[in-house]
């Protein structure tokens, strides 16, 4: 178990901490998914976690541990999946593994055992012999994850591992991290493509302007989220009508034809489906119920622009 | 890691020819471009012509004395000022000495003769000053041989003005001096003096490699990932140090072999190399020394830099001031004496005095000692800086 402490960061000559009291619980064996907005603090979280930032307040522990001196006494345990191509262009796919298992100061044998593994597990053994930079991009996706798998780490730190691959490399890497978490492992797995995040992760984390806003298990945080109403209407709606409710509910959102409430009572369900009628608007299909995370995500963070 | 990045370095062709293609196109076309412009022999830098509008034996024998230093090559007689004027406008000839009418009969009645000469605007001051000297010498023994001719006349001795004829221009013997005494040097050529520069100047561009590299390496991630991995800086930079060292020897030994064997073929003069053990061995230190500097250097610039672009100017930029400061590109002896003392800022005017130790005045290890370890310990120390500042950039 991995337990983030009321954390807290601040990067020199930044006006605002990117983490502010971030607590969180990781547990073993599990895929941990961590969502935010651009700049919320998830990167600076998985840089701490990966021991590349020294926390300035709040502590991390594994298994009650410090984690700093669990990583001296693990030094492999933890990996980071950068989301850039972290490896060599001119050098082979085999060339790449053994490199990076090379420099975590493994003996000649036990390297090329966790070299092959890695290479099985992601499916490389194809194209051990040809150089990265040739690689599609969906193989250069599974070469990320293969070394940071090099050093049969117990925790894996996934920041977006599958931005810009099809979909099938899209469902072999998901398929892989949860292999991984069925063989034990923990994974923190950072991504902006909400529906992967609910196909591979137990847990969630939904974090902004570096503070925890849920955490729990997917279930759970999906319930903490308010029902929403969805109505895909027969025309547009009239200037007027669109102006009422807009004043009424301030989250509401209607283009091409659909009007979102992201959180909405069942109670004004009925008078809102008899304004329609009275302005002569069909509803075409009404769909109301718990929110999915994306819709959970949204209501959490706000729609407003971060960049 | 040396593996990795001898690996990595074997398998960019492209780069790599460019690594070694680019000094040594530099080293030869500068051989080749100073050769004659610098040469110890007597070779005529710039073009002249002689314009002569008195015709007459006085005149004729200042043209002869003009042409018989040789310091100047020798054009053909234009046919009037216009055409004098239009060869120095096309720049084929630096100078036009025009030779006015009654010369002669100014050098007969011993009033100062009244001499003009037309010049290229873009002939440098030097080479100015050298063809004026030249035709005041000329102009001084015409006149004396007409002086000696008239006091042979009075004197009734017909031989006294063949004086000046027989005995002719004063030999000078120039010596170069050596660090051994006991040993006599040969002068140098324009090559032996100018490649070890350019050799010094090429070796610090091995900053634009070094930092293309790491700034790859940075913005793909695979520094962070390294650092994940628990990989100091300082073993990330010293995994690099090593092939980047023999890298630029290599190069090194490239443009000597091309000052050696090249650059003669192609009508140069060769680079002469010391013949003698301890002599090599010096050389092979000091040029081991210029590559630790320039490496370290290197490797800072790559630490520094945020991007390729930052790298180039500042590595390019850098290396362009201390070739500047350092007696590369203005050759020490030739800055104001206020100035002189500045080279010793720069690494590259450490390592040039080195070189000229061993190529010009034939020292040994002993001589190249205190440059080879001010190298080194610079190189070292820039090695140090760039470890910090890696460590600065991961806190």
């Amino acid at each position: 178990m991995i337990r983030v402490d009321r954390l807290r960061y601040r990067y020199r000559a930044a006006p605002l901490p990117a983490l502010d009291g971030v607590s969180l619980e990781i547990g073993r064996g599990r895929v941990h998914g961590l969502l935010g907005p651009n700049g919320a603090g998830k990167t600076t979280l998985i840089s701490l976690l990966a021991g590349l930032l020294a926390p300035q307040e709040g502590g991390m522990t594994v298994d009650g541990e410090p984690l700093s001196a669990w990583r001296a006494a693990h030094p492999a345990a933890i990996a980071l999946v950068p989301q850039d191509y972290a490896f060599y262009p001119m050098l082979t796919v085999a060339e790449n593994l053994d490199f990076f298992a090379g420099v975590q100061g493994f003996a000649r044998r036990q390297r090329r055992e966790q070299c092959a593994a890695a290479m099985a597990f992601a499916c490389l053994g194809a194209v051990a012999g040809r150089r990265a930079g040739e690689l599609s991009g969906g193989l250069r996706r599974r070469l990320n994850l293969a070394i940071g798998l090099t050093g049969a780490p117990k925790v894996l730190l996934l920041d977006e591992p599958t931005v810009g691959v099809d979909p099938q490399s899209r469902r072999f890497m998901l398929d892989a991290i949860e292999r991984f978490a069925a063989a034990g492992g923990t994974v923190v797995y950072t991504s902006h493509y909400m529906e992967e995040v609910e196909a591979v992760c137990a847990d969630v984390a939904i974090i902004d302007h570096g503070k925890v806003l849920a955490a729990g298990p997917l279930a759970e945080v999906k319930r903490g989220g308010a029902a929403a109403l969805s109505l895909k209407l027969a025309r547009p709606l009239p200037e007027a009508l669109a102006a009422d409710w807009r004043a009424r509910f301030p989250e509401m959102r209607a283009a091409d034809g659909v009007a979102d409430f992201p959180a909405f009572a069942a109670g004004g369900l009925a008078p809102l489906l008899a304004e329609l009628a009275a302005a002569g608007i069909e509803a075409e299909r009404v769909e109301y119920g718990a929110p999915d995370l994306e819709q959970v995500f949204m209501q959490l963070t706000r729609h407003s622009l971060r960049d | 890691m040396w593996k990795k990045e001898c690996l990595a370095l074997g398998r960019d062709r492209h780069g790599l020819a460019a690594l070694f293609i680019m000094p040594a196109v530099f080293i030869l076309v500068m051989s080749l471009a100073l050769a004659e412009p610098l040469s110890a022999r007597q070779t005529a830098i710039a073009g002249y012509a002689v314009l002569d509008l008195d015709s007459t034996p006085v005149s004729r024998a200042l043209d002869e004395q003009l042409g018989a230093t040789g310091a100047f090559r020798k054009h053909e007689r234009p046919s009037g000022e216009a055409d004098a004027r239009r060869r120095v406008e096309r720049g084929e000839a630096a100078f036009v000495l025009v030779i006015p009418q009654g010369f002669a009969r100014q050098i007969g009645s011993n009033r100062t003769p009244e001499l003009r000469f037309l010049l290229d605007p873009a002939a440098p001051p030097a080479l100015r000053d050298g063809f004026r000297q030249q035709v005041e010498a000329a102009v001084i023994r015409v006149w004396l041989a007409h002086v000696l001719e008239r006091l042979g006349q009075n004197l009734m001795i017909p031989d006294l003005r063949r004086v000046t004829e027989r005995v002719g221009p004063p030999e000078i013997v120039a010596e170069a001096v050596g660090l051994d005494e006991s040993r006599a040097l040969a002068l140098p050529s324009s090559v032996q003096q100018n490649v070890p520069a350019w050799l010094i100047f090429s070796m610090f561009f091995v900053v634009i490699p070094i930092s293309a590299v790491f700034i790859g390496e940075r913005q793909r991630g695979t520094l962070q990932r390294l650092a994940t991995q628990r990989v100091s800086f300082g073993l990330v930079l010293a995994g690099k140090f090593a092939p980047f060292v023999l890298l630029n020897q290599a190069q090194a030994l490239i443009m000597v072999a091309i000052g050696r064997w090249l650059v003669p073929l192609c009508g140069g003069e060769a680079l002469t190399l010391p013949h003698d053990a301890p002599a090599l061995a010096a050389l092979g230190l000091l040029s081991l020394a210029v590559s630790t500097a320039a490496v370290g250097w290197a490797l800072f610039i790559a630490s520094l830099a945020r991007s390729s672009e930052q790298a180039t100017v500042l590595g390019g930029a850098g290396n362009i001031i201390m070739g500047a400061i350092g007696g590369i590109m203005v050759p020490r002896f030739v800055m104001p004496a206020q100035m002189q003392p500045w080279t010793r800022l720069s690494p590259m005017d450490w390592a040039l005095e080195g070189f000229h130790h061993v190529m010009l005045r034939h020292g040994g290890i002993a001589d190249i000692l205190p440059a080879a370890a001010t190298l080194v310990c610079f190189g070292l120390f820039a090695l140090t800086v760039a470890a910090c500042l890696g460590r600065r950039g991961r806190a």
